[in-house]
């Protein structure tokens, strides 16, 4: 309800961002500018909203002290909350109040519009960036794609490394043992197979029939060995074409399977509320609870169970599985190969949150090359970048002899680093030096990866927000229904036509404008 | 006195109306327990299906880490001052406000009802309302609070008509007597008009103890905002899916069930050890105005 009603709020911004934006114009003079004729020893002045803001740090810690001497700046960091950052900041923003340097979480084409971002000349990122905008293009060229609008990049993309991993498949490797089974299911076969098994042996051995499959969380990997996870309005790329991914004649068949499985009794029928009952989003309960033996949407670092040294006791929701199960194991798996050869799970993609520059800084050169060298420096020192990362050593994190970290749990404050100033203005991850920060996290990573899906990178369109929560709806019920057998397998034609009379249609055409757009040169 | 014989009717009212009680109770005791039992659980027994009605084992670390956290109790104090200091300001400004309005011989009473009540049909919006406060300076202080609802256009006509419903003999036998204006307002008004003037203290309190969208929004130093707030962030923590769209990172600490429960509990503890002493109030204060004997 209240999303809506700022939802409302924020297409009332444009006008009013732009008042505001002539009146702070005309009223008193920003102080922020740099006065006639100013000693150009003196410190750049930066407003500064780049980071996640966890906490709100503190602006006399030896990391804000540090960062300031080396580039003869004073930040002025705003803080924000980061469960509500939109609704905050567009009062901000339609208020006159923008900061220099931000995360880019609306859409690009919105805050051009509204005078909140300006461009970045390209020229800049290689003068002054090169090393980064090298990242980018060896990671990724692509992604600049997403920060361009009719040709000209308004914002830096940046890279989620665990975004390059698929979301894992975990299996319960006791079960799988007890019913007979010693190789980790591969195809969608051999997936049914093993959950028949799972419903009908009693794995858990308590002498009851109380024992299924999986649930809602492995749904999508079912329908990613269709081709696509399709999830709500998520779309898919068919020959450079951007189309939804629900209508897809790929899904009728998945959703056969799927059906027919939850006749079997192998999909648990509390699918629909959903595995997880509350809490972390990937902690799933009928998992823990020997309900299900299969299961998914966590992370390789959520589920790890290879320890790296004494006191490490593997990821968060493997140690809450361990908690519940003492007995059970689990294992690594691959989503299902489907009957054309098609596997993946879905993955977030590396795609992340954009920063860009507001005019008001783009007018100020030494603003613009501040804050790309910033930049550049978290891609070139290393030390540079653990420090402003993950904190200060000795207090967050201590090198080990390999480069790799290990961070220090401060017992008393879990947002002690946050406030001693990390990851302020480190700007984005380096995916080069997370890598080598973390090593083993990611060694292990690497040996669980399996195929993904990462998220067509799309434009997104005011089509798109007028119809998707009714597309939502429609595609989230349908699925249901055909799953459990309320509707027939068929209906699914008719579903299609709902779908694309109801928007899906006008949205496919408008994404497809705005996309060309986008890429153009 | 003692009632014999019920009719079979009067008898199915009784146990209608006490089942449909009983079961109000539980299904408020219910969610309490719930809360209780998994604030003091470890996290395998909060993982485990079904109700978490009584602790079966216990782990007292959601409750460490909530004294650990300064913050709580920092934001605890911000909200006891904007209570306090906001309810005060509104008792007296409303009660200001609605004696010369109940009065008949105020010129132009119509046109200044009027302008007042005209306020609650229209409101400047968020975005004005964030732009006024930033103007006159009230950002980031516990003012951009408390002035901006200070006087409630409600409460200050439900003042008006208790006032206007006191015997106007009182005021005349008093001026009789020598008294002035202010002595009347101070010595008979006043003292009449007690039980309004708790419910608008109440209804205030209540009000500013809840409030957390105006501290999201003024409020930018974390150790300025209010308790609610602060709940808020600990209790949705860690719930959305990234893939919804939302950033999560591996490296942020997310909190523990037990501990966003341990925080439930220690931030409503004090309201459940006021509320029954205040609840006479809430239910005087509602029936006030209604009828007239």
């Amino acid at each position: 309800m209240k999303r809506n009603r700022l939802g409302k709020a924020g297409s009332g911004l444009a006008a009013i961002a732009l008042l505001a934006g002539m009146l702070s114009a005309c009223g008193e003079p920003d102080s922020s500018k740099p006065a006639e004729g100013a000693d150009s020893s003196e410190p750049v002045q930066l407003d500064w909203l780049a980071y996640n803001s966890y906490a709100q740090p503190d602006p006399n810690s030896n990391i804000f002290k540090m960062v300031e001497d080396k580039f003869n700046a004073k930040f002025n960091v705003w803080y924000v909350d980061a469960q509500q950052w939109n609704d905050q900041v567009n009062v901000k923003f339609a208020a006159g109040e923008i900061p220099d340097v931000l995360q880019i979480r609306e859409q690009i084409p919105k805050y051009v519009a509204n005078g909140i971002l300006a461009e970045i000349p390209e020229e800049d990122i290689q003068k002054y960036a090169p090393t980064y905008a090298k990242v980018i293009d060896e990671y990724d060229a692509s992604l600049w794609n997403t920060v361009k609008y009719e040709g000209k990049i308004y914002g830096l993309p940046a890279i989620n490394l665990n975004g390059d991993y698929a979301q894992s498949t975990i299996w319960r490797k006791d079960w799988l043992d007890k019913v007979g089974i010693d190789k980790i299911p591969e195809t969608l076969d051999e997936f049914e197979t093993a959950l028949t098994k799972f419903r009908n042996e009693d794995p858990d051995g308590n002498g009851k029939k109380d024992t299924y499959g999986m649930s809602d969380y492995a749904i999508p990997y079912v329908l990613g060995a269709f081709g696509m996870p399709a999830n709500g309005t998520n779309y898919v790329m068919k020959d450079g074409k951007i189309e939804f991914a629900a209508v897809q004649p790929e899904m009728k068949k998945a959703l056969a399977v799927l059906h027919d499985w939850y006749e079997k009794e192998l999909i648990d029928p509390e699918f629909i509320t959903g595995e997880n009952t509350g809490g972390y989003w990937a902690d799933s309960h009928a998992f823990y609870n020997n309900r299900i033996g299969l299961t998914g949407n966590g992370m390789f670092y959520h589920w790890r169970n290879e320890l790296f040294d004494s006191e490490d006791a593997g990821g968060e929701q493997y140690q809450n599985f361990k908690k519940a199960q003492p007995d059970g194991e689990i294992a690594f798996g691959v989503p299902p190969v489907g009957p054309d050869g098609q596997s993946g799970a879905p993955q977030w993609g590396v795609n992340s949150v954009p920063i860009g520059i507001s005019p008001k800084a783009a007018e100020d050169p030494r603003k613009v090359e501040l804050f790309l060298s910033m930049l550049e420096t978290s891609f070139t020192d290393y030390d540079y970048y653990l420090t402003v990362f993950r904190g200060e050593e000795g207090l967050d994190w201590k090198k080990n002899g390999d480069g790799s970290i290990t961070k220090i749990k401060d017992e008393s404050d879990a947002n002690a680093s946050f406030k001693r100033g990390a990851q302020v203005f480190n700007i984005m991850e380096n995916p080069a030096y997370g890598k080598k920060e973390l090593s083993k996290l990611y060694e292990f990573g690497e040996s669980v990866k399996t195929k993904g899906y990462p998220p067509v990178i799309a434009p997104a369109v005011d089509s798109l927000s007028q119809y998707s929560g009714n597309l939502l709806k429609l595609q989230e019920e349908t699925y249901t229904k055909i799953i459990i057998g309320e509707q027939p397998v068929d209906s699914f034609d008719t579903f299609v036509r709902n779908f694309m009379d109801n928007g899906g249609s006008q949205v496919e055409q408008d994404v497809n404008e705005a996309y060309r757009q986008m890429v153009s040169e | 006195m003692k009632i014999k014989h019920r009719s079979w009717s009067d008898r199915i009212y009784v146990t209608f109306a006490y089942t449909v009680l009983v079961l109000l109770c539980v299904s408020i005791i219910v969610p309490m327990m719930q809360v209780l039992t998994v604030s003091v659980s470890p996290v395998e027994v909060i993982n485990s299906y079904g109700f978490h009605l009584f602790p079966t084992k216990f782990d007292f670390s959601g409750y460490q880490e909530v004294f650990r956290k300064s913050i709580i109790w920092t934001a605890y104090g911000n909200t006891i001052i904007r209570t306090v200091l906001g309810t005060a300001l509104t008792v007296i400004l409303t009660f200001m406000g609605a004696y010369p309005l109940s009065k008949k011989s105020l010129p132009h009473r119509p046109f200044w009802t009027a302008l007042i009540v005209f306020t609650m049909f229209f409101s400047g919006g968020l975005i004005p309302s964030y732009m006024l406060i930033k103007n006159l300076g009230l950002m980031n202080s516990v003012w951009a609070l408390v002035l901006p609802g200070v006087v409630s256009v409600f409460l200050l006509l439900i003042v008006r008509n208790f006032i206007a419903a006191l015997p106007e003999s009182l005021e005349e036998s008093a001026k009789i007597d020598g008294a002035g204006e202010l002595y009347i307002l101070w010595k008979i008004i006043m003292p009449l008009s007690m039980p309004i003037l708790a419910t608008v203290s109440l209804y205030s309190a209540v009000g500013h103890w809840n409030a957390w969208f105006d501290s999201m929004l003024y409020i930018q130093d974390e150790h300025k905002q209010v308790l609610q707030l602060i709940l808020r962030r600990i209790v949705i923590d860690g719930t959305l899916d990234p893939s919804s769209g939302v950033t999560d990172s591996m490296d942020k600490p997310v909190n523990t069930e037990s501990m966003k429960m341990a925080t439930l509990v220690v931030s409503i503890l004090p309201i459940i050890c006021i509320y029954p002493f205040l609840q006479k109030y809430f239910v005087k204060g509602t029936m006030l105005g209604s009828v007239k004997g």
